[in-house]
């Protein structure tokens, strides 16, 4: 058999693993028989991590300790709205790393985000082994498609510190399209609308046979299904504002039901016309007394809340068919991906923008993993079966005088490209320039992305303009950016690339490897070796065996369901049933059986705390209680509003930090000579480029003149 | 299923620089957009990046230089307003490649001619060349152009119309 290579889908919310062996392709099971395992990373006090369910159950009881939605900050600058918004929301600490970047902090130690989605993939390439028994060391890992530089970076980091080879960086909507055509031979252009927890692509495919041409991807990393619960949240705070005179967005722990809550009732609405939110105990008052949230919420109300989110998917949609040139009913198919795409109100609205039925072949939580185990597959077989044409998401964009940034290569090329562009001198005897890399749709330099910047020297002292400086931008397959410069005179180049924040550089990575902190992550249990060896194709892979030595703070085995009963679409298992004692063997557990409790009104009750999808009613009922797990713990002592809201000097302060962001490379200035200029200033960058292309009208000069030609 | 032997990927990596984006693509100068859209799945599929994975270190970087300018061929010939900018730019003898940002700007043929030379001098000087040109005052063009190198001594379209107007020079004398 050829190597394994396995595809994994990190998600926001939750991670999948999938792989293709001979003709079948296999979402890959986690112990608790599930194909999704919560992204969520738990810091126990004994040094030991947890990955997936264990951990979710941590974020009510210890959210201090449990990193969720890691995601959202990975490749980002700390001053990034993405981070200042998770800092005002999130539990766990999250400070300031080096040249801007984001950690973690839970206890003294600090992570970095890498590390952090690290430990997710060490999870899912455990889950993996566990189900093939055999080891994993190969991976295509996907992205969202409108991911910049830095994140996909960051994410391949990631994979390396899990002892992966990553074999791709692959685009989610592209992987869900492979997912739906491959060897189908089609002949169609499709829309994959992927609304995920944390992101908002949308991608336009042509596929042609074995060939999936991406004609343009549009995305927004701010728009997803968390952004749907906090609207939830925010309703019920509202209402018990006014009812109560509390703020439950102060209390951490509150908080952190509400959000499970507001979770859960998405989940349920997805299934259900109606749910019951019930949250007892969710606060105690001034006067000691506890107090309850009891409310019904329906499907129209949930609709008006979160209407404009869904409008704002549309304008994405909008930009992405006018890149694309065609228009909605000119598709051949609209494809959904991400689990709020299971909303009906997402798909009766994309009926309605696309003026046609969404497909419903693949499963929206299955399909990107199961792409990209096709991929992972193809690339470690000699031959390939698909190829795949992607484009890059932004502009790639070069700081020039004025603030401003000029494109080298717009959004939705085709990847791999390779652009060059010549640049000289500003002033008499400059001695060295510095090239700032941008990705964004913004003119001003301020308003894209910044990848990095870096200083180029060593040329000869001459005057102005006499130096040509060849500087070579490269996107790879992966939608990795690489810039090298090159003297012309002298041939001598320079990659020394000085990426600001995120990445990390080599020796980062190899202390970080060396550290190991990542081998924390506690082991998975093996699995029954007839449930590894039975390749199933896309159906459930039933037999999970006798698995799992779960260990004393691990749950019990969830209710599974087996036999023919089990539709292959299914999405996940619901919540592992309400497993009453496990948590008692925790410390820091109490008994107090509080609940959160969602219910549709009329119909029997839902097992667990996950709604699960309609289908799955027939399924024999847990016990009544529907109590979650996580929440059988007692709050720990009230927060003040200090610890959680963000100080708004702080706020202040992040602002000087954006604007110093160009200061810092002034060390780099290696002249002996005492300089009376910055060398910062990009007005000592000029475009010359005249000689590059040999056609006319290659000027672009951006001081020029117009109109002084004759 | 690169169907290409090794060496003929290496010889076709050789070449590149002198292949024009309708030759990389096997296509006719007027090729329509169905064509161009062919052509550019058929050669994606020979030289694509994920293609290089088992071949040896200089195989799989020819792939990859060659996948590169596959996408940058498409990327101008697929877009109408590029596209004319690059046939403009063919049809008066320029290079074989076009920066993408120059064909997106520069757009049609006014703009470009209006573009011609980096200096305003320089634009002068050549302005002048070409009307001289047009009046047959080929010596007076020489001059010209000569004077419109001395502010843009690197200008290949000065150059190329320099040499271009010698040898009408030369031919006017007999």
């Amino acid at each position: 058999m050829a190597e394994i290579a396995v595809g994994i889908d990190l998600g926001t919310s939750n991670s999948c693993v999938a792989v293709r062996r001979d003709d079948s392709v296999e979402v890959l099971r986690n112990s608790y028989g599930e194909s999704t395992t919560a992204s969520v990373v738990f810091f126990g006090k004994d040094n030991v991590v947890q990955v997936g369910n264990a951990a979710r159950a941590s974020i009510i009881h210890d959210p201090v300790r449990t990193i969720q939605s890691a995601k959202r900050l990975i490749g980002r600058y700390y001053f990034s709205e993405e981070v200042k918004k998770a800092r005002a929301i999130s539990a766990y600490e999250i400070v300031e790393g080096e040249n801007h970047g984001v950690l973690v902090k839970v206890d003294e130690e600090k992570f970095t985000l890498p590390e952090v989605s690290a430990m997710v993939l060490r999870e899912m390439k455990a889950i993996a082994e566990a189900r093939l028994g055999a080891s994993v060391t190969k991976a295509v890992i996907t992205v969202p498609a409108f991911f910049n530089d830095n994140q996909r970076q960051a994410t391949k980091d990631a994979g390396k510190i899990a002892g992966l080879e990553v074999l791709r960086i692959l685009n989610e909507p592209t992987a869900a399209a492979l997912a739906y055509g491959f060897g189908q031979d089609l002949s169609q252009r499709v829309a994959v609308y992927d609304l995920g927890g944390g992101t908002f692509d949308i991608s336009v495919l042509e596929i042609s046979e074995d060939v999936f041409e991406v004609l343009a991807t549009c995305g927004d990393t701010f728009l997803g299904g968390d952004d749907f619960d906090d609207r939830l949240i925010d309703l019920v705070a509202d209402e018990f504002m006014q009812a109560h005179g509390v703020n439950l967005r102060n209390d951490r722990y509150a908080l952190e039901k509400l959000k499970v809550a507001a979770e859960g009732a998405k989940k349920g609405l997805s299934a259900d016309s109606e749910v019951e939110i019930r949250i007892p105990d969710i606060i105690v008052d001034k006067d000691g007394n506890s107090q309850a949230i009891v409310r019904k919420l329906d499907i129209t109300e949930y609709a008006a809340l979160v209407n404009d989110l869904v409008q704002r998917t549309f304008k994405v949609c909008d930009e992405a068919l006018q890149q694309a040139g065609i228009v909605g009913r000119d598709l051949d198919g609209v494809i959904l991906v991400g689990g709020p795409t299971r909303l009906p109100l997402i798909a009766e609205a994309v009926r309605e923008y696309f003026q046609q039925d969404p497909k419903n072949d693949v499963d929206p939580d299955e399909a990107v993993a199961i792409g990209a185990a096709i991929h992972a597959a193809s690339l470690v077989n000699t031959e390939s079966e698909a190829y795949l044409l992607d484009v890059t998401p932004l502009s790639l964009r070069i700081g020039v005088a004025g603030g401003l940034a000029e494109t080298v290569i717009e959004r939705n090329t085709p990847v791999p490209i390779e652009q060059t562009r010549t640049f000289t001198t500003f002033k008499d005897y400059q001695e060295s320039v510095e090239i700032q890399i941008f990705q964004g749709e913004s003119r001003e330099a301020r308003g894209n992305e910044l990848l990095g910047q870096f200083v180029f020297s060593g040329f000869e002292k001459a005057p102005r303009g006499e130096i040509g400086i060849d500087v070579t931008f490269e996107i790879n397959a992966d939608g990795i950016v690489d810039v090298r410069a090159r003297d012309r005179a002298t041939g001598q180049e320079a990659s020394t690339r000085i990426t600001l924040s995120t990445g990390l550089s080599e020796s980062d990575l190899d202390r970080i490897m060396e550290e190991g902190r990542t081998d924390r992550v506690s082991a998975q249990p093996a699995v029954d070796d007839v449930a590894v060896t039975e390749p199933t194709g896309l159906e459930i892979d039933e037999g999970r065996g006798e698995d799992l030595d779960t260990g004393a703070d691990e749950e019990p085995e969830p209710e599974l369901l087996v036999g023919d009963e089990e539709p292959t679409t299914r999405v996940a298992l619901p919540e592992p049933g309400p497993p009453e004692p496990t948590l008692a063997d925790s410390p820091d557990t109490v008994t107090d059986p509080r609940a959160i409790a969602f219910e549709t009104s009329g119909d029997a009750e839902i097992p667990g705390l996950e709604h699960s999808p309609s289908a799955f009613e027939s399924e024999p009922s847990a016990p009544d209680s529907v109590i979650d797990v996580t929440d059988m713990i007692e709050p720990a002592a009230e927060l003040t509003e200090e610890e959680l809201l963000p100080d708004p000097d702080d706020l202040e302060v992040l602002e000087d930090v954006e604007l110093d962001l160009s200061i810092d490379l002034t060390s780099l200035d290696d002249s002996d000579e005492p300089r009376t200029d910055p060398i910062l200033d990009n007005d000592e960058l000029e475009l010359l480029d005249e000689e590059l292309f040999e056609e006319p009208g290659t000027e672009l000069n951006p001081r020029e003149e117009p109109g002084t030609g004759s | 299923m690169s169907t290409l032997a090794p060496t003929e990927i290496l010889a076709l990596a050789r070449i590149l620089p002198e292949l024009d984006y309708y030759q990389l693509l096997h296509l006719q100068p007027g090729a329509s957009p169905a064509e161009i859209k062919m052509g550019f799945h058929a050669t994606s599929r020979a030289f694509h990046p994920d293609g290089n994975r088992h071949h040896d270190a200089e195989i799989g970087e020819a792939i990859d230089k060659i996948a590169k300018r596959v996408s940058e061929a498409y990327s101008v010939l697929r877009n109408p307003r590029r596209r004319q900018a690059y046939d403009y730019q063919r049809s008066c003898g320029g290079g074989v490649r076009i920066r993408l940002a120059d064909a997106e700007t520069v757009g049609g043929r006014q703009q470009s001619e209006a573009r011609e030379g980096r200096t305003p001098q320089g634009r002068q000087f050549f302005n002048l060349a070409k009307q001289e040109l047009s009046r047959k005052q080929f010596a007076a063009a020489v001059r010209n152009l000569q004077t419109a190198l001395t502010f843009e001594p690197g200008n290949e379209l000065f150059k190329n119309k320099l040499a271009e107007a010698r040898a009408k020079l030369d031919d006017a004398r007999g």
